[in-house]
């Protein structure tokens, strides 16, 4: 009966700790880097879009580190996605997940609220396209005395 | 393929003690499971959504998209290229510096032109400034300040959190389980009704009776340490709260000053304020600046 509890304890204490080393990583956001280091401004090694999911060791320090570099924990969820063409990533297991997009409150749902609701959509969609490059912010914060010795290398 | 001899249903239990998930363990037979089928187990969510932190990463983009376009039909935008530019790289600094480095669509600012003193950060990563604020800033590294308190209020959802439970429960009812993008009519009408209501809720925190206290004090305090991981000087929102301060003696009233909690109060909240080891002062930085808010 003791062998039966300590064989429990330990399998859990296994699943655990492995679920914080291993993980399959799905990206919930548009795009983000997968910088060369687990820094806010190493250099960008690649981008990760928005359903790609990889396998992942962490998260330590909020980075998950993958083949290619390392993600911040932010831009991601190491559990269950559903995409949405109905599909799954990240688990088989059936019972819940996080979605992807499209369901909820989405652009179906946004058009519906212009009807009725007066509101500025135009400046919105102006101010959406004035985000700038990486490399372009790397260079602002150079330029202005911002990077540390170890930023962009 | 290497396997793991478990007695899964117990291993569950303890799991689900743990960490709030919930495993569906009903696939897995003869107590045997693979590092596949563990590793999936281990990442299964609850089934159901409760709160604003169970809002999607789209969804969010929604609101803050809806919210924003309220602000910016009660504030007129500024038709400044340069200084919208110049104010948008700088979020996307201490954003990239942050706990919240990236959002669904991520950090995007507009300057509004009014004589009130404020700033507003809708969720998602849609922040705002006018120019009466930035007539109080004297350097960009106080800009930083301030904008790293509204990407503050982002990475920490401070906007989501004021809808109320009860639209989300209601939202989160209508799409029930549901996987399908087409909502019937009547899904349509009930989402878009739960959509308006919050949205208002937040341009009212956002714009009427401001956020909590606590809200204010996390935002300053890891405004500040967004600036200081940037390599912005953090104490540069310290000054910018002294000028704020002394601004609302002179009689500024309304805006920032009806929303936030008095500046006295939040600089006796501020932490830690000391530089990073990589902090300089720069006479590009100061020209840059000065440059910029020419308007």
């Amino acid at each position: 009966m003791r062998k039966t509890a300590l064989r429990l304890v330990l399998a859990a204490a296994a699943l655990g700790a492995s679920a914080a080393f291993a993980a399959t990583i799905t990206v919930l956001v548009q795009s983000t880097a997968v910088r060369k280091r687990p820094q806010f401004f190493a250099p960008s090694v690649a981008t990760a879009k928005l359903g790609e999911s990889f396998a992942a060791s962490g998260p330590d320090g909020g980075w998950y580190k993958v083949d290619a570099g390392f993600i911040h924990e932010s831009a991601v969820t190491a559990k269950k996605v559903k995409l949405s063409a109905g599909s799954t990533v990240g688990g088989s297991a059936t019972a819940d997940e996080v979605t992807l997009a499209g369901k909820g409150f989405n652009s179906q749902v946004e058009s519906s609220y212009k009807k009725d609701t007066p509101a500025n959509f135009a400046a919105v969609d102006a101010m959406e396209k004035r985000a700038v490059s990486d490399s372009a912010v790397l260079a602002f914060l150079r330029s202005g005395g911002l990077l540390g010795q170890e930023g962009s290398k | 393929m290497k396997t793991l001899k478990l007695a899964v249903p117990a291993a569950a239990l303890l799991l689900c003690g743990c960490s709030n998930m919930q495993l569906d363990v009903s696939g897995l037979t003869g107590g045997r499971i693979s590092n596949e089928q563990f590793q999936s187990a281990t990442k299964v969510a609850s089934a159901v959504r409760h709160s604003a932190e169970d809002i999607s990463e789209s969804e969010e983009y929604y609101i803050g998209r809806a919210v924003s376009a309220q602000i910016m039909s009660r504030y007129r935008p500024l038709d400044d290229p340069g200084l919208n530019l110049y104010a948008q790289k700088i979020v996307q600094a201490v954003s990239m510096a942050s706990d919240r480095p990236s959002t669904y669509k991520g950090y995007h600012v507009q300057v509004l032109q009014s004589d009130e003193v404020n700033a507003f950060a809708a969720p998602g990563g849609f922040i705002f400034v006018t120019t009466g604020l930035l007539k109080l800033v004297r350097s960009e590294d106080e800009l930083a300040c301030v904008l790293a308190h509204e990407v503050a209020h982002v990475a920490k959802k401070h906007g989501l959190k004021t809808i109320k439970a009860s639209r989300l429960t209601s939202a989160f009812a209508t799409l029930g389980a549901e996987a399908a993008k087409n909502y019937t009519p009547s899904q349509m009408s009930q989402l878009t009704d739960v959509f308006k209501g919050s949205v208002d809720d937040v341009v009212n925190s956002l714009v009427v009776n401001g956020y909590s206290r606590d809200k204010e004090y996390e935002a300053d305090k890891f405004g500040a340490q967004y600036a200081r991981n940037a390599n912005y000087d953090p104490a540069a929102m310290k000054s910018f709260l002294e000028r704020m301060q002394e601004a609302d003696k002179a009689g500024a009233g309304g805006g920032m000053f009806k929303t936030h909690p008095a500046a006295t109060k939040r600089i006796s909240e501020l932490g830690d304020l000391t530089p990073s080891a990589d902090y300089k002062r720069s006479v590009s930085r100061e020209r840059r600046f000065k440059a910029a808010t020419v308007y």
